[in-house]
């Protein structure tokens, strides 16, 4: 059995359509990023039936079931692996993996942390709205500080974490910045990512006008500015670094940082090495009486 | 039955298992049945750990509590070990200048115990060489004294040792002829009788359960391999990864477990077949993903290699306390499958059977193992290759039936038996959601009241109609001396019911007494018409777990209302030994 032959190569973003009513809120981020990401796959030729896409759970995991594609809708904070088995079974499959800023830097960052450094071929959207919005607005740990939210009516006691301070720190081979009201550089973005050869961070800058006050879209209209329009390298680390790290007048968006020579996971495989089929391929039942003979 | 058994003990890394394999190895091959036991304790160096033997007249899956030869490399077994001793026993110690106490000494008179002191420290010293081989000094006393030729044991270091050259064959060599020197001098004529063996199982394989199952899971089509260490799991992740140049398996050290099972699950959406296991604490973190799989009906495999204890309780000791766990453990009402191996037959065996049931009826199936079958050696008949079936049950794959699905096909709940179609990501296709929150048939989420009992009694269905399809608990009766399989025993006196690896302690008890053993390898759910109708034939019901709760027995009792006569349980982490087990047998029996 082999699937997918190879990718359909045409595809148009009404075969993603889905007739499921969307229940986000008006204003949400969401609808921006689903958009991007549909015509990511449409502009790659991508048909729903040639990819498998991963949603976390919260309110952009509602998109599960807003657009079409082979879609998993799995657990709290455990998008990644699970993104990443399927990628593993079947590296011919396109993966994209969807996850909000409560699941990949709460509940599960240690599989963003393993993510990054295993190298796993796949595509990880960070819908980055600095709380948790489907509980109703609680804090994450991406919430700035004096800020009001439900349950810290005082604002955090914690620090506020720095993610691309943090991703860069794993050695990632692609980190990305970008935000929900600018359809088209999503889209750049995130075609870039889905081509990229190992782990693609995509960290989307979400507008959450029920419980996000802070980064508002207004806000962000104001403060982001695509890095390509003032010529940065992405293949130049130190700069990417320095940009996406100081976010105190400007928020840098567009590709921060690619690098296409470091082997992905399924590369380092010794076992795997020259080989052309794949796992899900290779499921049979299988002779094993060479191994066998060994305990006689 | 007639058996013996010879233990070694020492502190862990003193070379006890080089010992206990090489001398297991060697009467292997020369067709005696035997059966291997270890304990050992959660640390690397010292503590106290052991290598047991067990040889018998027929096929043994179990070990005495009594020894008929006891070696112990260092003083702590003389303290601890003596009890064990048999009459007419042999022990053999290394410790220069060790003092026995009166007790010990009355102890040996009464039972005629024969001491040797091996001068192993002297004996280096004079030869000049490091303390690792004292190990073959061991095996070579151990192999004499067992009354074999002591070349059976050069064949097996030229094997063993052979690619690090001439040189370290011919030392270890020198060394085998001083055991052998040793034993004529010390020991004379003096030897174990052993039971006589049978050339036909020369050919034998000689595994532990982990590398049975890891054959097994190979065997099945496992292409993806995802774990996390946890004892007694891990054997089973080195056997299966040490071997990954060989099959091209993709093999990952998982972060987590939670990310081993969530690995899995993703790998099976996608339509490999791939393989997890842990033990229970690891399972407790896995099986949120095993209640995501109930809901999304995404087939998923994984072993839960049982210890004793709740939290970290006894890390490397054996039980069984964790199958009601898998049978109701994690949130929410979903169906799966609960079955268990017990020795490396089905160790091997089952592992296609899982996956099969797992992907025929689209629900998590776990496989419980335990320390005691995960770390035992056994005497395996080779496998045969042609037995096992591929069985995908409802998976679709031909591009003509691809073109006819419609997205709701994939949870339509109007299946008679709950299962429906499944097809692969990337097939040419209507797509579908695999969605964790309650759904319609497509996969959309749909938080209505009809349909949740619409898609519920769908899910539930797959229990009845797997449970319809699944082997009856298998019964065995004993005929002069020897246990054999019997589909419908007839004059039962005593019926013994268990599960798991208690089997193999339980048949060889049964040949000392007249009584049928019905043994369940498929646990949830649970068929019960076989019990029911054995049971009513029965004069006295005995049940064996190695648990607190009696958990098969109160499962049983659920399902049916029956209670059986007796149970013998043991939770101390030791296996059931069959010395002990015979005993509490005949004496409920009579």
């Amino acid at each position: 059995m082999s699937i997918p032959l190879h990718i359909s190569g045409n595809s148009s973003v009404h075969d993603f359509y889905c007739a499921t009513e969307c229940t986000w809120c008006d204003g949400c981020g969401d609808y921006g990023i689903m958009a991007a990401a549909k015509r990511a796959m449409v502009e790659l030729g991508i048909a729903p039936h040639d990819v498998c896409l991963a949603f976390d759970i919260g309110c952009h995991g509602n998109m599960s079931d807003k657009m079409l594609g082979y879609r998993f809708h799995g657990l709290h904070g455990r998008v990644l692996p699970l993104a990443a088995g399927m990628k593993l079974a079947n590296p011919k499959l396109p993966v994209i993996a969807f996850g909000g800023d409560g699941a990949s830097f709460s509940e599960g960052v240690n599989h963003l942390v393993h993510s990054i450094r295993s190298h796993y071929p796949i595509t990880f959207i960070l819908h980055n709205n600095a709380n948790y919005g489907l509980t109703t607005g609680q804090a994450s740990s991406l919430t700035w500080q004096n800020q009001p939210m439900n349950t810290s009516p005082n604002g955090i006691p914690e620090d506020t974490m720095r993610p691309m301070e943090f991703v860069f720190s794993l050695g990632p081979t692609f980190v990305a910045r970008t935000w929900s009201g600018d359809i088209k550089q999503m889209t750049r973005v995130m075609k870039a990512a889905i081509q990229h050869r190992g782990f693609a961070f995509v960290d989307v800058l979400q507008a959450c006008p029920t419980y996000n006050k802070f980064a508002s879209h207004q806000w962000l209209l104001e403060k982001c500015y695509d890095v390509s329009d003032e010529g940065h390298d992405p293949s130049d680390l130190e700069a990417a670094k320095k940009i996406a790290f100081d976010t105190s007048e400007r928020v840098s968006c567009g590709i921060l940082y690619q690098t296409e020579d470091v082997p992905h996971f399924i590369e380092r495989l010794v076992p795997r090495k020259d080989v052309k089929t794949t796992p899900v391929e290779e499921t049979k039942i299988t002779d094993v009486s060479a191994l066998m003979k060994r305990f006689v | 039955m007639n058996r013996v058994s010879i233990k070694i003990t020492g502190a862990q890394g003193q070379g006890i298992n080089s010992v206990g394999e090489m001398v297991a190895k060697g009467l292997k091959r020369a067709g005696y049945h035997l059966f291997g036991y270890r304990e050992y304790m959660s640390l690397i160096k010292g503590g106290h750990s052991s290598y047991q033997l067990d040889i018998a007249d027929s096929h043994i899956e179990s070990s005495e509590t009594k020894v008929d030869l006891l070696v112990c490399l260092n003083y702590i077994g003389l303290k601890r070990d003596l009890q064990d001793l048999k009459d007419g026993a042999i022990l053999i110690h290394l410790i220069p200048g060790w003092k026995f106490s009166d007790d010990d000494k009355k102890l040996f008179e009464e039972r005629k115990v024969t001491v040797l002191y091996l001068p192993m420290e002297k004996i280096l010293k004079e030869m000049g060489s490091r303390p690792i081989v004292g190990n073959v000094l061991v095996t070579a006393v151990v192999w004499c004294l067992l009354g074999r030729d002591v070349n059976n044991v050069k064949d097996m270091i030229k094997e063993q040792f052979g690619h690090k050259g001439e040189k370290i064959v011919e030392l270890n060599y020198k060394f085998v002829d001083r055991g052998k020197q040793y034993k004529d001098e010390e020991a004379g004529e003096l030897e174990i009788t052993l039971p006589a063996p049978d050339a036909k199982r020369k050919d034998d394989l000689l595994l532990t359960g982990s590398e049975a199952m890891g054959l097994g899971a190979i065997h099945a089509g496992v292409r993806m391999y995802c774990g996390y260490p946890m004892t007694p799991s891990s054997p089973l992740l080195k056997y299966i990864a040490d071997n990954q140049n060989e099959t091209g398996m993709v093999i990952k050290q998982a972060e987590d477990e939670i990310t081993a099972m969530q690995m899995v699950s993703g790998a099976m959406f996608a339509g490999a077949r791939a393989l997890t296991a842990t033990s229970g604490g690891g399972y407790d973190l896995m099986s949120e993903t095993l209640s995501l799989n109930g809901i999304t009906e995404n087939p998923s495999v994984m072993v839960l290699a049982m210890r004793q204890g709740p939290s970290t309780g006894l890390p490397t000791w054996s039980g069984q306390g964790d199958m009601l766990l898998a049978c109701f453990g994690s949130h929410g009402e979903y169906p799966r499958l609960v079955m268990s191996v017990s020795d490396t037959e089905d160790c091997f065996s089952l592992m296609p059977e899982a996956f099969n049931y797992a992907e025929e009826y689209q629900l998590p199936v776990t496989v419980l193992t335990d320390k005691h079958v995960a770390e035992g050696l056994y005497m395996q008949p080779q496998y045969n290759m042609k037995k096992a079936e591929m069985r995908r049950g409802k998976l679709i794959t031909a591009q003509k039936e691809l073109d006819k699905l419609k997205s709701s096909d994939r949870y339509d709940p109007s299946v008679e038996d709950g299962v429906s179609p499944r097809w692969l990501p990337g097939s040419k296709a209507a797509t579908y959601c695999a969605q964790g929150d309650e759904h319609d048939a497509e996969g959309n989420v749909d938080e209505t009241g009809p349909n949740a009992v619409l898609q519920m009694d769908k899910r539930m269905r797959k229990m009845e109609s797997m449970k319809q399809n699944l082997p009856e608990p298998v019964s065995f009766v004993v005929e002069s001396g020897k246990w054999k399989e019997e589909r419908d025993p007839k004059d039962i006196d005593l019926l013994v019911v268990s599960w798991g690896s208690n089997k193999g302690a339980i048949l060889d008890s049964l040949c000392e007494l007249s009584a049928c053993y019905l043994h369940y390898s498929y646990l949830w759910p649970l068929k019960t018409e076989k019990l029911m109708a054995l049971a009513s034939k029965a004069k006295k019901t005995i049940f064996v777990e190695a648990t607190h709760q009696a958990q098969l027995a109160k499962l049983i009792k659920m399902e049916t209302g029956f209670d059986f006569d007796h149970q013998i349980l043991k939770y101390d982490g030791r296996p059931f030994f069959v010395d002990e087990l015979s005993s509490q047998l005949l004496a409920l029996s009579s």
